[in-house]
């Protein structure tokens, strides 16, 4: 009895849940005279994804949030893993650089994106997909630190260790041991940078012109001066989303995975 | 092969505490030696010293005769068994036994060739490509050892490498260990806390506490004539009985020592070495299993305990009775299994006093006397 009390409130629970998104899925899929109709499906098209990708571009947006996204945490990554071991296992810098580090996330991005503007302005680096990798690695960089800094704290110091009386150097025992072994936390750091570039809106909005705009620029501008064409708009967010419903799908395993598989008791 | 020589090692942290304070030590070539102390007395430390997984503040650590106190850890050609085992999760049994000659730049052939001797010796063969999560306790436990053993280091050190099994596979594995050494005949350095182990496996022990080697030697050499009360207490258990008393001159002039409900004559030879505690205050201590239940010998000497609680053992009965009345005191004895008494009731005791210790109440320092035992 209280297990089928359980599942009801969780059936509730997740109907609370994947409605929006459902009903976003189904704007997308009916023709936009009709997307502000309360019927459950009164029609379905593909236009709307056709029109995104014919007559805004939606295919250069998608293009251009790859390449940055993904970009900015391959160039991220190194600098984090690297920083993140330091911090955990040598404790450079001690607690002070540790707060430093996460400090600079608490700035509001509004503060920082006019002068990371005119920074980018000077070197050439604005409407370019290259300055806006650069500006994503920055900004995520310090929450990938934390990150991985959390990962390679709870890796053995043992491991190193025998690795290094077995003969490797300490750069041997980080690259041959650790690395690894904390392969499924860079996974898992490397997919949440991704995520927060893939959502980024304010920096690719500045930093970005019509030529290199990403996905969430793009959808900001299916609102035009004749209104919001909301069909084309779920239409596009269920595109945004998509990637993200995948990466989600691998972050979970990683971190299921675990980090030290058994290796100490 | 390699003998170690510890001069004057001392480890400083950045707060001041010394993990380890000017430890002397000699290890011959070959031999199996014990570090045996209570948590964070500094041994592992001290291991890790050794290893090279710590720097060493002041002093000198010698390997094979060469100083290696700024030396690497890779090339002091050390290996350590490590009580979590360390063993890389990512890595076959196979690829983690031979990851220290791989990593030496070994032939492919010979690192396979040597792999499968140590596996066949440690009875891993057929679990040469699992990976350690796939193994039990016991298994990687083996591998840890297997992968020390691939290398033919000049020494192995052991970080407490047992105590992560259960009782019987850990009394398996001391044997086991024992009979390695034999066959290897490599230097042996083994931390742990269990008496046991330090007791049955090693030509010697070294007693640690607060960061100093507080007594060095022979197993039953250390537990027949411990230093101190430190040492005394912790080589076994139950403790050794440590009993406030007075040395007072009896009636017939002879000396013993007495305390609330104990009396005690110092046996005639010890006499002379224990003249200089005449009218002092003594820590009286007699080991559990030298107090017995019947008086088989004359010279052994009766006290009246009442009976606290019994502990049977199936081997024996380990009985805790109370002695004295105005400042009651617990004391342990180890009799037959035969024994039985009621909690409450009282029973004469007798105490065999020859192999008695006197210690000073305030330093715990023991009062010297010629040793009983003097070799295993």
């Amino acid at each position: 009895m209280r297990r089928l009390a359980l599942h009801i409130g969780l059936i509730f629970v997740s109907i609370l849940i994947l409605l929006p998104p459902l009903w976003v899925l189904r704007t997308s899929l009916v023709p936009e005279s009709m997307s502000y109709s309360t019927d459950l499906l009164p029609d379905v098209t593909g236009q709307n994804y056709i029109d995104l990708f014919v007559q805004k571009r939606f295919g250069t947006f998608y293009l251009d949030s790859l390449v940055v996204s993904a970009g900015s945490v391959l160039l991220a990554l190194p600098f984090a893993a690297m920083t993140g071991y330091a911090f955990a296992r040598f404790k450079t810098g001690g607690r002070l650089a540790r707060f430093v580090v996460l400090a600079t996330q608490m700035l509001p991005p509004v503060a920082i994106v006019l002068p990371a503007f005119m920074l980018f302005r000077s070197v050439g680096l604005t409407n370019s997909l290259l300055g806006l990798t650069i500006a994503y690695a920055a900004l995520n960089l310090p929450f990938l630190i934390w990150i991985l800094m959390g990962f390679f704290e709870g890796i053995p110091v043992d491991l190193e260790w025998a690795a290094m009386t077995d003969g490797a150097t300490a750069w041997g025992a980080f690259w041959r041991v650790v690395m690894p072994v904390s392969l499924p936390g860079i996974a898992a750091a490397g997919v949440l940078g991704f995520i927060l570039a893939w959502n980024e809106f304010l920096f690719a909005l500045v930093l970005t012109g019509p030529g290199t705009a990403t996905i969430p620029v793009g959808l900001a501008s299916l609102q035009t001066s004749n209104g919001v064409q909301i069909a084309k708009v779920a239409a596009g967010v269920i595109l945004a989303i998509l990637p993200l419903v995948i990466a989600s799908r691998f972050i979970q395993r990683f971190i299921v995975q675990g980090l030290t598989f058994g290796g100490v008791k | 092969m390699a003998s170690i020589e510890l001069e004057h090692v001392s480890k400083l942290y950045a707060n001041g505490a010394y993990g380890v304070r000017d430890v002397d030590l000699n290890i011959a070539d070959g031999e199996f030696v014990i570090f045996l102390g209570p948590s964070g007395c500094g041994k592992s430390t001290t291991l890790r010293m050794i290893a090279g997984l710590e720097s060493i503040t002041s002093g000198d650590l010698r390997i094979g005769g060469r100083s290696v106190t700024n030396v690497a850890p890779r090339d002091r050609n050390v290996a350590v068994v490590f009580q979590s085992y360390a063993l890389y999760p990512h890595m076959t049994v196979r690829e983690n036994m031979g990851f220290g000659l791989k990593m030496r730049g070994a032939a492919r052939e010979t690192i396979e060739a040597k792999i499968q001797d140590a596996a066949a010796l440690l009875g891993l063969s057929t679990y040469l490509d699992r990976k350690p999560a796939a193994l039990s306790g016991g298994q990687r436990q083996r591998v840890a050892l297997g992968r020390a053993i691939v290398r033919e280091p000049n020494a192995f050190l052991l970080d407490e490498p047992l105590s992560n099994l259960d009782a019987q596979l850990r009394a398996e594995m001391r044997l086991e260990l024992v009979k390695l050494h034999r066959r290897l005949g490599r230097t042996i350095i083994h931390v742990t806390h269990d008496q046991v182990e330090a007791m049955t496996m090693g030509d010697r022990i070294c007693i640690m506490r607060d960061g100093r080697m507080v007594q060095v030697g022979r197993p039953l050499e250390v537990y027949a004539n411990p230093a101190d009360t430190f040492v005394a207490k912790f080589l076994a258990t139950p403790p050794m009985n440590l009993i406030p008393a007075r040395i007072e001159n009896g009636a017939d002039g002879q000396p013993a020592a007495v305390a609330d409900g104990l009396r005690v004559k110092l046996p005639q030879q010890h006499l002379a070495p224990y003249a200089v505690t005449a009218g002092k205050d003594v820590l009286f201590g007699i080991r559990p299993e030298d107090i017995y239940e019947t008086q088989a010998n004359p010279a052994w000497q009766p006290i009246e305990v009442t009976v606290v609680a019994i502990e049977a053992l199936g081997v024996e009965n380990v009985v805790v009775g109370q002695i004295g009345l105005s400042q009651p005191l617990e004391i342990s004895a180890r009799l037959s299994r035969h024994f039985t008494a009621a909690v409450g009731a009282k029973v004469t005791l007798y105490i065999d006093s020859l192999p008695m210790h006197l210690f000073d109440p305030a330093s715990g320092a023991v009062f010297a006397r010629p040793p009983l035992v003097t070799s295993r």
